[in-house]
């Protein structure tokens, strides 16, 4: 304090040798603090604002005067916010009127200044604005600092009615208003941004938490499955079982924590996908029989209309009554637990269906029915204790509930049981999906895999199953070296960790599709199990996806559905000649001929096509499908041929659906596959 | 026989003239409709083939030049990929012979190609 003082009286000093004219002007006794305040707004040097302007605008009005300002005052100048009639857009603190303004706490009105001793002789008075009339209200912050002036300012003598002085610290207050709010919108931003930031690290805390759990956890359950497949005593046995329960048990576990970031997060989607709902049940039902203790029934009643197939998410409902029977029998010691489904409602497209899982158990008490399906919350606090459980299932259930669109809802009496019951609407499917052709061990043969996975646990574990699965396994320690494999021998399959040293999965997976061009199977094996993850080992040129700890079976599914696939597409594109023959009655020279035209033209036209997609060029894309779809024909490549229809007849109506991006990408494959058929040739 | 093919699509264009060659045609081929009518007012031709989409001059405009201007019944076989049942009415309107979805059959082509100069015969 008293060095700014001292600071001021020496620059005064000097002022006053300089300027002979320049008179002291008052410093207000907060000073420091005053400036701090000013600070805090960040106000000074900012750009023009338009609710600055108009406020300087209606002091103006309102008192009827040529010049008026809002302005802030710091160490050494004016700086204007908003002016009319100043012209500048600061001045040196020494010659401002305002000083005065901001040692008071109300308005300062000067009717006519050269009557008035302080400031007749001012610069400002006798030349420069040339101020007869001056009013000002200070602009004071809610803790107390006057951190500027609102004025109006005249060449000619004038007095100001009440009904204005009160308008004009009106619109101070207002002015002030404007600044407090751009400090809060300046805070809250701040807070938004470390708010994200911490949404942001908690996904990644999660995502990486799930990855280190899992890779243990998939050597613990890998190698207690296989443990188990060995000649056991019975001591051996129940130690093994224990092993696997309380395995299992923690996958779950950290699925459930796994489910709930995605849901939160938004990421969890419902698929739609064909079912069969009776099958689904009963599997839940063989699933959870073994749990139920020895005075439980344990019931099934599905509806005699009930639909046998319909499409929706055959998993995720399963997980919703996994959780819920499963809750059902954990909590009833003798009676029964009885899952039922209904048909209630049925319309053109949708059947409406009512699940119920209904116990005979201890029962919910009634001041816990509202917040059973909140988070962490059971029945009793003692609940844990007892019975176990993390608390998240029923969120999860409800929340899952939700996303389909559907509701679920509770009865319960303490002691006597509980009724957890969901409506759920599906869509009717039209064909019954055919069921998967199975395919025994035998039908792949021996099958040379190629294994690229960092973890040594892993490696061995999964060397275990595949030799179990009677297969070849080497072994690559990260992307490089799997590459090098790969071009060294020949593999049926390669099984891709994602994150290794080196070269990654993804990396991998591109180097083989890309620089080898090679179409050979991939699937990926992965603890990561996050969203987005499975699109993007699709995307990259992957078959399959298996998450880590995997299940054997998921495993031995997932090779033969990527080999057999692997198969259906080379049938696929295998070209047809016979139109070509007949076309050129067996001349061979002539059908080479068309073939090199094809080959020299086709590449170019499906560049073209995408050219003039992206570029929404219809007429472009309409001639280029069209004249793509007689060469196609003319290889009887009948699905091609479809979508360059397809891809013709929405260029003809002027837009392009999503769905024709999918086309192009199908042509665009396709032609690849096919050019790259007849090159072999 | 002579015949005069417009069709853009090289690949097709080239094997339908190389099929009707083989059968004994002598075929004149364009790829744009244009030059296909100057071709068909200059030179007297047996049988019309046209696309009907094509830079230039469509085989539609071709058709009504053909009979409309020229005064001609010279038969015309019109092809197209389109599976719009207006179109081929138009075509016929417009005077057509014969209408052949893509993808033509080559063997059906010349039986139809047969049945319209037998008649003419």
């Amino acid at each position: 304090m008293s060095l700014i003082r001292l600071f001021c009286s020496i620059y005064l000093i000097f002022a006053h040798i300089t300027y002979l004219k320049m008179r002291d002007y008052p410093i207000p006794d907060n000073e420091l603090q005053r400036l701090a305040a000013l600070k805090r707004y960040n106000i000074l040097d900012s750009l023009p604002d338009n609710a600055f302007d108009d406020a300087t605008k209606l002091v103006s009005y309102i008192c009827g005067v040529p010049i008026a300002h809002i302005s802030f005052i710091d160490e050494n100048r004016q700086w204007f916010k908003s002016e009319i009639g100043v012209g500048v857009s600061e001045v040196p603190r020494e010659i401002s009127f305002c000083n005065y303004t901001i040692m008071d706490t109300k308005m300062v009105e000067i009717s006519d200044t050269h009557l008035n001793e302080t400031f007749k002789n001012d610069p400002n008075v006798t030349g420069g604005f040339n101020v007869r009339f001056y009013a000002g209200v200070p602009l004071t912050t809610p803790d107390g600092y006057n951190i500027g002036t609102l004025c109006a300012v005249d060449h000619v003598v004038k007095e100001l009615d009440d009904n204005q002085r009160n308008a004009l610290s009106i619109v101070a207050k207002h002015v002030m208003a404007q600044l407090e709010l751009g400090t809060k919108n300046y805070e809250l931003y701040t807070q938004r941004k470390i708010a994200e930031r911490a949404v942001l690290a908690k996904d990644n805390f999660l995502a990486n938490m799930s990855h280190e759990i899992r890779t243990p956890l998939n050597a613990i359950i890998g190698f207690t499955d296989l443990l188990d497949q060995t000649d056991l005593d019975n001591v051996q046995q129940e130690y093994i079982d224990n092993v696997q329960i309380a395995g299992e048990n923690l996958l779950i576990i950290i699925n459930d924590i796994l489910d709930l970031s995605k849901i939160e997060s938004g990421n969890l989607t419902i698929e739609s996908q064909p079912f069969n709902l009776k099958r689904t049940l009963k599997h839940v039902y063989n699933l959870l029989k073994v749990k139920v203790q020895k005075d439980v029934e344990f019931n099934l009643y599905l509806d005699a209309d009930m639909p046998d197939n319909v499409i929706g998410d055959q998993g995720r409902l399963n997980q919703i009554l996994v959780n819920l029977v499963g809750n059902s029998l954990k909590f009833t010691q003798e009676g029964e637990v009885t899952v039922s489904v209904k048909r209630i409602e049925e319309n053109e497209n949708n059947y409406k269906l009512r699940f119920s899982v209904k116990d005979t158990g201890i029962g919910i008490p009634k001041n816990k029915l509202k917040t059973i399906f909140e988070r962490f919350t059971q029945g009793e606090e003692s609940t844990t204790r007892t019975f176990g459980g993390t608390g998240l299932g029923l969120n999860i259930v409800k929340q899952l509930v939700e996303l389909h669109k559907g509701e679920i809802h509770v009865k319960s009496e303490l002691n006597r049981g509980s009724e957890f019951f969901f409506f759920l609407t599906y869509k009717k499917a039209d064909i019954p999906k055919t069921p998967v052709k199975s395919i025994s061990k035998n039908d792949l043969g021996s099958l040379k895999i190629l294994l690229c996975e960092d973890n040594v646990l892993n490696q061995r574990l999964v060397r275990s199953v595949i030799q179990n699965f009677g297969f070849e396994l080497d072994v690559a320690s990260n992307g490089e070296e799997g590459i090098e494999l790969l071009a060294q021998n020949k593999y049926d399959l390669v099984l891709m960790d994602l994150q290794m040293p080196v070269k990654d999965g993804y990396q991998t997976t591109d180097y083989i599709r890309s620089e080898m061009n090679s179409s050979i199977p991939i699937i990926a094996m992965t603890a990561h199990s996050l969203v987005g993850e499975q699109e993007r080992c699709f995307k990259v040129g992957m078959n399959g996806y298996v998450p880590k700890p995997f299940k054997q079976s998921v495993l031995l599914k997932a090779i033969k559905t990527a080999m057999t696939e692997e198969v259906d597409t080379k049938r696929k594109r295998i070209v047809d000649f016979s139109f070509l023959d007949e076309m050129s009655s067996g001349d061979e020279d002539f059908k080479k001929e068309m073939i090199n035209l094809f080959l020299e033209k086709i590449p170019n036209q499906v560049a073209e096509l995408n050219e003039a997609f992206k570029n929404d060029n219809h007429d472009a894309v309409k001639k280029l499908a069209h004249n793509m779809k007689s060469s196609l024909d003319i290889f009887m490549l009948e699905d091609l041929s479809q979508c360059a229809s397809i891809i013709e007849e929405e260029a003809s109506k002027n837009q392009f659906s999503t769905e024709i991006l999918d086309k192009i990408n199908i042509l665009h494959c396709g032609i690849a596959e096919v050019v790259k058929v007849l090159k072999e040739l | 026989m002579r015949i005069i093919l417009a069709e853009d699509n090289d690949i097709l264009r080239k094997s339908l003239s190389f099929f009707l060659e083989s059968k004994g045609f002598s075929v004149d081929q364009f790829s744009d409709g244009k030059d296909a009518l100057d071709a068909i007012e200059n030179t007297d031709y047996n049988l019309i083939l046209t696309d009907i989409n094509m830079p230039g001059i469509s085989g539609m405009e071709i058709t009504q030049y053909v009979r409309e201007t020229l005064q001609s019944d010279i038969p015309i076989i019109i092809l197209t990929s389109s599976g719009v049942e207006q179109t081929e009415l138009d075509s016929f309107d417009l005077g057509a012979n014969e209408f052949i979805a893509k993808p033509v059959s080559p063997a059906v082509l010349l039986v139809r190609i047969n049945k319209l100069l037998n008649k003419r015969v």
